[in-house]
């Protein structure tokens, strides 16, 4: 069964030029104990989106579904149920951590609003436990996150995210201001710990080779729209929105032997205020015609692979 | 401007022998640069790779000469068409500077004068170098805009108008004003997006050609590296571990660090289960251990290692490789 349903979801913002449409109707399903990874580039709304999922903005339109349950109808007490049960690792691991707590504080304050704990010696034996569990070294307990490196700050927020217990944690770009050695040890740390404990991600990143190595299913984003879903293996074997298709031709190869065969997007991305109807990428693609300008529907050209492309079939 | 003699193959273009370079902080010293030597030819691309903290932007740094006076010192000789640049006066290494040599910085949104029209700015880089006047300067500046693929109806805007890739732009068009021999980029696609980052590679390549500029390009990223460069460096705490063609390091890296960096990357094309990172952390630059600086991370590594100066060893087809126990750790394997 899915753990999260999404369906029509909507985030806009109020600016003084009109609304922006930062989440655009947007519709998936997380299975438990799988990947979801979101791709798209800056400003395309991924990480909204996942801001969205756990509630810390409240969504314009549509569901959000967590184990059959609508999200956006909690009140107050169940929303503390709820975040329990969500959580996120942030992007940056410089400015997501209180610089005035130690690494012991930081894991422990969320057990202690909890209060399923009675004494504060239980709560920071669990906290030792857990900062066993994400490779926090004993010496580094009563540090502070000045005196840590990238790495292990962002192992500190990921033991924070799983102190609870979640089932659910949306990573917003947890790698990406990491580098590539330090980036492999956080990436095999959040998969041995999805195995252990069966949890469900969702992986914000513009980092295409790593959403491949570590997600199941993918959604490619453009500008607050999803345009294309489906199996992570497929996505990158057969893309078929030309989107995507650019997307994954705009990598830089690493393998000195092949040739690429590039598709060059030209043009950057139009402004997500007061947006026409239609597909937003038609701009940029070499493949619109007047058919683009109207508004767009999210098709199944197979079991399980989503596309938001009045053209594919013709592409 | 004229771009004639810059056909010319020359040889001792740009000869970087035995860089040091020294900060002092809070009454420590941090060892950034530990004898560096490179050579690169007219035209040429050579890319300085290595993770955060390794040396490489105080390498390029050094070459301009714009490390901070207070707490910096360099040492070492670097050789421009025959010029020690680190023995200039100030006011001689002025005219190299942003006309010969220029640099691309990493963070466009830092680098440019958010007070400042993006027009003028280019502008400067010419005044400052070539003896024209102010309109000459604009329409310079024009053409500068459009080979970068920025309307130059655009040039009295405000950086903050435009978008990160097109800062890059800027950022590119100023480096670029003065047709400089020698381009030193530093990260100049980390900030932007894969897509945005297919352009600007493919503008920087263009350039390359059209202009017969060298360059000198420092990354992370090895995906980069294989599309814009001839010749690659890996820098590891200062030093330089292994050098070579980019095919020969791609095809057969041969320092453990080297192997550790591709082994630690995502492969796109295969299906790995695991990545395998490179355990523990660079080492402290204001403590670097006796021997090889990666024998404490290195699985390798051996008494052998903890000693003395690892010099580089010659592998044939320029491939250089600073490792002692290169021969068995071909035969562990």
């Amino acid at each position: 069964m899915a753990l999260i349903e999404v369906e029509h979801l909507k985030k806009y913002f109020d600016t003084p030029k009109g609304p922006l449409h930062a989440v655009d109707d947007v519709s998936f399903k997380i299975e438990k104990g799988k990947t979801m990874g979101v791709v798209g580039e800056s400003g395309c709304g991924k990480s909204t989106l996942g801001l969205t999922l756990i509630h810390l903005h409240e969504s314009t339109g549509g569901k959000i579904l967590f184990d059959g349950k609508d999200v956006t109808k909690l009140n107050r007490a169940e929303l503390g149920k709820y975040r329990e049960d969500v959580q996120i690792i942030f992007q940056d691991p410089y400015s997501s951590l209180n610089p005035r707590y130690s690494v012991e504080k930081t894991i422990m304050e969320p057990l202690m609003i909890s209060g399923r704990f009675k004494t504060k010696a239980e709560v920071r034996d669990e906290a030792y436990r857990i900062m066993d569990m994400v490779g926090i070294e004993e010496r580094l307990r009563g540090s502070y996150p000045h005196e840590l490196d990238g790495g292990r700050r962002q192992r500190v927020g990921i033991g924070r995210a799983l102190a609870l217990g979640p089932k659910f944690i949306v990573c917003d770009e947890p790698v990406s201001a990491l580098d590539v050695s330090i980036q492999a040890q956080v990436l095999n740390l959040l998969m041995d710990l999805q195995e252990e404990h069966g949890l469900t991600y969702m992986f914000v990143t513009h980092d295409l080779s790593v959403v491949r190595h570590i997600s199941d299913n993918i959604c490619v984003m453009y500008l607050g729209q999803l345009v294309e879903t489906c199996e992570s293996k497929k996505l990158f074997e057969k893309p078929i929105h030309p989107y995507t298709q650019a997307l994954l031709s705009a990598i830089p190869e690493t393998d000195v032997d092949k040739k690429m065969q590039r598709v060059q997007l030209k043009g950057e991305l139009t402004s997500p205020i007061n947006p026409k109807p239609g597909c937003r990428f038609a701009a940029r693609c070499m493949f619109a015609t007047e058919k683009c300008l109207e508004p767009q529907h999210l098709e199944e050209v197979e079991p399980g692979h989503f596309v938001q492309c009045c053209r594919y079939k013709e592409i | 401007m004229s771009t004639e003699n810059t056909n010319v193959k020359s040889e001792d273009f740009l000869k970087v022998e035995d860089l040091r370079v020294e900060y002092t902080s809070m009454g420590s010293i941090v060892k950034a640069v530990n004898g560096v030597s490179f050579e690169l030819k007219r035209g040429e691309t050579l890319a300085l790779v290595g993770e955060t903290g390794a040396g490489k932007t105080s390498i390029a740094k050094a070459i301009l000469r714009i490390l901070p006076d207070i707490s910096a010192t360099e040492k070492g000789k670097v050789e421009f068409e025959g010029q020690n640049l680190l023995a200039l006066k100030e006011k001689d290494m002025q005219l190299i500077r942003g006309h010969k040599i220029s640099m691309i910085f990493q963070d466009p949104m830092t680098a440019l004068n958010p007070t400042m029209r993006i027009g003028k700015q280019i502008e400067e880089a010419v005044l400052r170098h070539n003896k024209v006047t102010n309109a000459e300067a604009e329409v310079r500046a024009r053409e500068m805009l459009e080979l970068v693929g920025i309307p130059a109806d655009r040039m009295n805007e405000f950086p903050h108008q435009f978008s990160g890739g097109m800062k890059q732009r800027v950022v590119i068009a100023i480096a670029l004003a003065c047709n400089p021999e020698l381009l030193l980029a530093d990260e100049p696609t980390t900030a932007l997006d894969v897509t945005i980052q297919a352009q600007v590679l493919e503008l920087i390549n263009d350039l390359k050609k059209r202009m017969n500029t060298s360059m000198i390009l420092i990354t992370h990223d090895l995906g980069v590296v294989n599309e814009t460069c001839d010749d690659v460096a890996v820098v590891y705490a200062g030093k330089i571990i292994e050098s070579g063609s980019k095919y020969e390091v791609f095809k057969h890296p041969s320092h453990p660090y080297t192997n550790g960096l591709f082994g630690a990357l995502p492969n796109m094309n295969l299906d790995a289960e695991r990545l395998h990172p490179i355990d523990g952390l660079p080492p402290d630059p204001t403590n670097l251990p006796d021997g090889c600086s990666f024998a404490p991370r290195c699985p390798y590594a051996t008494d052998k290692c903890r000693h003395g100066e690892i010099e580089l060893q010659d592998l044939g087809k320029g491939h250089f490789c600073a490792c002692v126990r290169l021969d068995e750790i071909g035969k562990e394997r």
